[in-house]
């Protein structure tokens, strides 16, 4: 049993550092949310009977903000997974200087998002950003994209996207790769146009990365932070705030721990079953097959 | 040990060591920094974190005090121009527990948050109740909260009715006049509307709505009970009157969007007959060369007929982080800056209201800064938001629920008790079970 | 097609280029007379207080320290993973791909705690522990999918010769796993360097800020406006090493990712 122990061993280092920081916060964080920890009490946690569970329910923000963070994710998911996928076929195939384009459309992704997300900001500029200086030499009066609710959403949609779908196509490229060029040749031999080999053979043997794909971008997407609170910092009057955001606030602009917490594991729980839910749905398309490969 | 080769032997790899002693090296160089910094400290630095416009406001008198051999040296730190931003960045510091600053301009409404936090020294011990005294009862407001004083405060800003002296010959005497004011011009189409105001989901709405509510009697907060009491039939009113401003056409529903500066703009550009703001708004209508540059006056906030109107206090001071290395020094500065020397240059350049009695009693100054006397008034019956370290979030969402009804979401009914609501269970989450709930420092 | 696409990547980033480059009255101005070029705006970017480069150190710095730190303990973790036989590869496996899962905000207020209680705040080389936390647990599925990689008699061989577990290692497994671990480094570097929530909430002193923050500290500390010609310097000296490191290890990521992502 002397080599069991060795592997044992040589895992706990990264096991503990992991407990400590993923396992240990979701515990505090059930605890905190059975305590009133805020300026209040000092900052100090004094059990309050589940009152932030109470408010919580009652917490009009919370819901909304919990209903346009759900919007947000699977909006841009859909959109990163199809232009994604555009992507990765692109870049799959034989092109000339294919590893430069490649390492050019991966940059998105290697970026801070704060740094684009400042980008964002300027190009969207009222009134003298590049898409209204477009306006205004068209003729047009500038707009406040920043300013209405409705594009405002549309672009923090956009800026993740463009941030993420490279990642997203890296993935599904990753995928392109293991299928057998050969089974391709003889589907084309067969005379099946590219649409066809795409639906009948491509897709198929996809379906395990686009099912990776989707379940790590639908969990990242719906703990989106840094995006929105520099792009928007939530507003304008909250529509685009996220459960991050708001959780971020009741803790730094608040200082209330207690309730914090309980925003924190109540969107935690969310994704949970949210993730949940799509899981079940792709359940038929041989997503066990991956998740087992993949434990 | 078997866990311990693939560490030993990673480490006999060239690259591996060449990155351990940057790392290394990094380690030391900033280390030494630190203790050069320590034994190099002569003057002995002091850091004060303030918003922008005050950090620039002040920066003569800065300037001025590192250079008279005081062996201090003052460094400002500007912080960002809006007021929720610059709390976050410094409770984002605090709350790590080394403050990179000694000291803190500190808004009148964030104070019994930071008290609460025990992130402040208390000041007793160098300034004594006589200096409190020498000040107008506004500007004595809002710096001590139990037995303690935390802040020394440096202007003595309420919010100000605005009134264009072309349209009327004088301003009214209460929300009835104001508005019917505002109808006869708008009828007689010599000014499109006729109060301009904050309707934002922000914290400037919570500013008008504590006006709101004095002006109509009701209050806001109860400091015997430490509870909100947002759904009398006399809050009810001053949010249905807000509201039907809006629905009369007296104000545009734009105002729903507007912050101060939004209103400040749409009234320099002749559009209003009314405006609510800060002193700050009346430099900046006097600098410009905008239609009604020279037809402003300002007056105190007016309230329902019959009843004591004030302005929302928001003064700014000094406070002094727990932790600081020099205290004394700090508090030195505190001396300096909240001077009545300082206070007049404020004053002057900048139109800040100073709190010192003196300075508004100098008919120099007088005569100099024509808002003195207005200010003055606008001290002795002020208005504070509620003085509890939950503020941020009562007002947050009190904000979000008159928004809500300037957008045509609830009536002022379900409005105020919503707000009463969730106002208390936010309280009753915040403090713990009943007994805590008077936790009110 | 292939311009499109690079369009689409790529002109975000140069318009940001052109706008670093342009005086602030041509910004808000477009037919301004006159040169409208300027390199000022990187001037004031690196002489302002603390200079820019200091912030790109400063991620450098936590990068570098991420990446040895996570390869230190991913390499043991993913071999006995590799090794383990018991339920514990399943659970453990499992325990992982969530964990990788996990959205980075939602620990911050935990680990600002933790920070606090250890004094591990305004400490670049403290910052890198949460990074390497939270960068293990693709690094170790990339590395176990690379070790199963690798031909089994070789280690046996190996074994027979009477090496060690830490020879073995040393002399026969990581010599061949060199493309998996560069192609592991260059994703965990990516991702320290681009934290944003923990180190909002750890640093909070100006000298210490890591890239995305500072950046960030720009727009949202904005005084009257934002300095967007500064603002734009700063992001195209901000994207510059990772326009090289993405040109360098472009093939190593995409291997990388091909061999362990999915499989692992």
């Amino acid at each position: 049993m002397k080599s069991r122990t060795v592997t044992l061993l040589l895992m706990l280092p990264a096991l503990l550092l992991l407990a400590a920081v993923f396992l240990y916060p979701m515990l505090r964080y059930g605890w905190l949310s059975l305590q009133a920890s805020s300026v209040l009490t000092g900052l100090v946690p004094v059990p309050n009977g589940g009152a932030n569970w109470g408010r919580l329910l009652d917490d009009a923000r919370f819901w909304t903000d919990a209903g346009q963070t759900l919007r947000f994710a699977l909006c841009s998911v859909i959109l990163e997974l199809l232009g994604g996928l555009a992507l990765a076929l692109l870049l799959h195939r034989p092109l000339r200087g294919r590893g430069a384009l490649r390492a050019l459309t991966l940059l998105p992704w290697a970026l801070p998002t704060t740094v684009m997300a400042l980008g964002w900001r300027w190009i969207l500029n009222d009134p003298h950003g590049p898409l209204n200086a477009a306006i205004h030499s068209l003729g047009g009066s500038s707009y406040g994209f920043l300013s209405t609710p409705a594009t405002t959403w549309f672009f923090v949609v956009l800026a993740d996207v463009w941030k993420t779908m490279p990642f997203v196509a890296l993935l599904l490229l990753a995928g392109l790769q293991t299928i057998p060029a050969d089974l391709e040749e003889a589907l084309r031999l067969e005379g099946a146009s590219r649409f066809q080999i795409l639906r009948r053979l491509t897709l198929p043997l996809l379906v395990p990365y686009l099912t990776l794909a989707l379940l790590f971008r639908l969990a990242q997407a719906l703990g989106v932070f840094d995006l929105i609170q520099v792009l928007t910092g939530g507003g304008p009057a909250g529509s685009t705030e996220s459960l991050a955001l708001y959780a971020y606030l009741n803790a730094m602009r608040f200082l209330d721990f207690g309730y914090a917490s309980t925003v924190m594991l109540a969107t935690f729980l969310l994704l949970l079953v949210s993730l949940g839910g799509g899981w079940l749905l792709l359940r038929r398309h041989g997503l066990e097959r991956t998740t087992e490969r993949a434990a | 040990m078997a866990a311990r080769p693939p560490f030993s032997s990673l480490r006999r790899q060239p690259a591996v060591v060449g990155l351990l002693a940057v790392l290394l090296l990094v380690l030391f160089s900033a280390s030494g920094q630190r203790a050069v910094q320590a034994v190099a400290a002569e003057p002995v630095p002091i850091r004060v974190l303030m918003p922008a416009p005050l950090a620039d406001a002040v920066a003569g008198p800065v300037a001025r005090f590192n250079s008279s051999g005081s062996g201090v040296a003052v460094e400002v730190i500007r912080g960002p121009l809006d007021t929720e931003t610059i709390s976050d960045l410094a409770i984002s510091s605090l709350l790590l527990g080394e403050a990179p600053f000694d000291l803190l301009l500190v808004d009148v409404s964030w104070l019994p948050k930071y008290v609460a936090a025990g992130w402040f020294v208390p000041l007793e011990r160098w300034f004594g109740p006589e200096l409190l005294a020498a000040m107008e009862p506004g500007a004595r407001l809002g710096n001590g909260l139990g037995e303690h004083l935390w802040r020394m405060p440096l202007t003595g800003d309420t919010g100000l009715l605005y009134w264009r002296t072309d349209l009327m010959p004088r301003p009214p005497r209460d929300t009835a006049e104001l508005v019917a004011i505002s109808r006869d011009l708008q009828r007689r189409g010599r000014v499109r509307w006729g109060y301009l105001w904050q309707g934002r989901q922000y914290e400037g709405l919570s500013c008008v709505m504590v006006e709101m509510l004095q002006g109509f009697g009701a209050r806001w907060w109860d400091d015997a009970t430490a509870r909100t009491e947002l759904d009398t039939p006399q809050a009810v009113a001053a949010a249905a009157w807000l509201d039907g401003l809006l629905r009369d056409g007296v104000s545009p529903r734009a105002v729903a969007n507007y912050a101060e500066n939004d209103a400040l703009q749409s009234f320099a550009a002749g559009e209003a007959a009314f405006l609510r703001n800060w002193p700050y708004a009346w430099r900046e209508i006097e600098k410009g060369e905008g239609p009604v540059k020279g037809k402003v006056g300002v007056t105190a906030m007016v309230g329902a007929p019959g009843e004591q109107g004030g302005g929302t206090l928001g003064t700014w001071g000094l406070s002094l982080i727990k932790g600081s290395p020099h205290p004394e020094e700090a508090v030195a500065v505190i001396r300096w800056l909240t001077s009545p020397e300082v206070q007049r240059q404020l004053a002057l350049e900048q139109g800040y209201a100073p709190t010192w009695s003196r300075l508004y009693d100098d008919p120099d100054l007088q005569r100099r800064a024509p808002l003195l006397a207005v200010q003055r008034q606008a001290l002795q019956h002020p208005q504070l938001r509620p003085p509890t370290p939950a503020y941020a979030q009562l007002s947050d969402l009190l904000a979000r629920q008159v928004n809500g009804m300037l957008t045509g979401q609830a009536g002022p009914d379900q409005t105020m008790a919503t707000a009463q609501r969730q106002s208390l269970q936010v309280l009753r989450s915040l403090a713990g079970p009943p007994g805590n709930g008077s936790a009110n420092p | 097609m292939r311009l499109l696409v690079l369009l689409w990547s790529l002109g975000p980033l140069l318009w940001q280029l052109r706008t670093s480059l342009l005086r602030p009255e041509a910004l808000v101005a477009p037919l301004l007379e006159g040169n409208p070029w300027t390199l000022a705006n990187y001037q004031l970017v690196l002489s302002g207080d603390p200079p820019f480069w200091r912030y790109l150190a400063n991620s450098t710095l936590v990068g570098l320290a991420t990446t040895l730190l996570t390869l230190l303990l991913a390499v043991p973790c993913a071999y006995g993973l590799h090794k383990e036989r018991g339920p514990l590869r399943w659970g453990v496996g499992l325990a992982l791909v969530a964990a990788a899962m996990f959205p980075t905000v939602l620990l911050f207020l935990a680990l600002l705690e933790i920070a606090r209680s250890f004094g591990l705040a305004n400490n670049l080389l403290t910052l890198s522990l949460p990074y390497t936390a939270l960068s293990l647990p693709l690094a170790v599925l990339l590395l176990r999918a690379a070790f199963a990689d690798l031909p089994g008699e070789l280690e046996d061989a190996a074994r027979l010769e009477g090496l060690g577990l830490g020879q073995r290692l040393r002399f026969v497994l990581l010599p061949l796993l060199g493309p998996a671990l560069a192609s592991t480094a260059v994703l965990v570097f990516l991702a320290s360097w681009n934290e944003y929530a923990i180190a909002l909430t750890w640093i909070s002193r100006s000298d210490l800020l890591t890239l995305p923050i500072a950046i960030a500290r720009i727009g949202g500390g904005s005084v009257f406006t934002i300095p967007y010609g500064a603002f734009a310097a700063a992001t195209v000296l901000g994207s510059l090493p990772l326009l090289l490191l993405v040109l360098l290890a472009q093939r190593s990521i995409v291997s990388g990712l091909t061999r362990g992502a999915v499989k692992g």
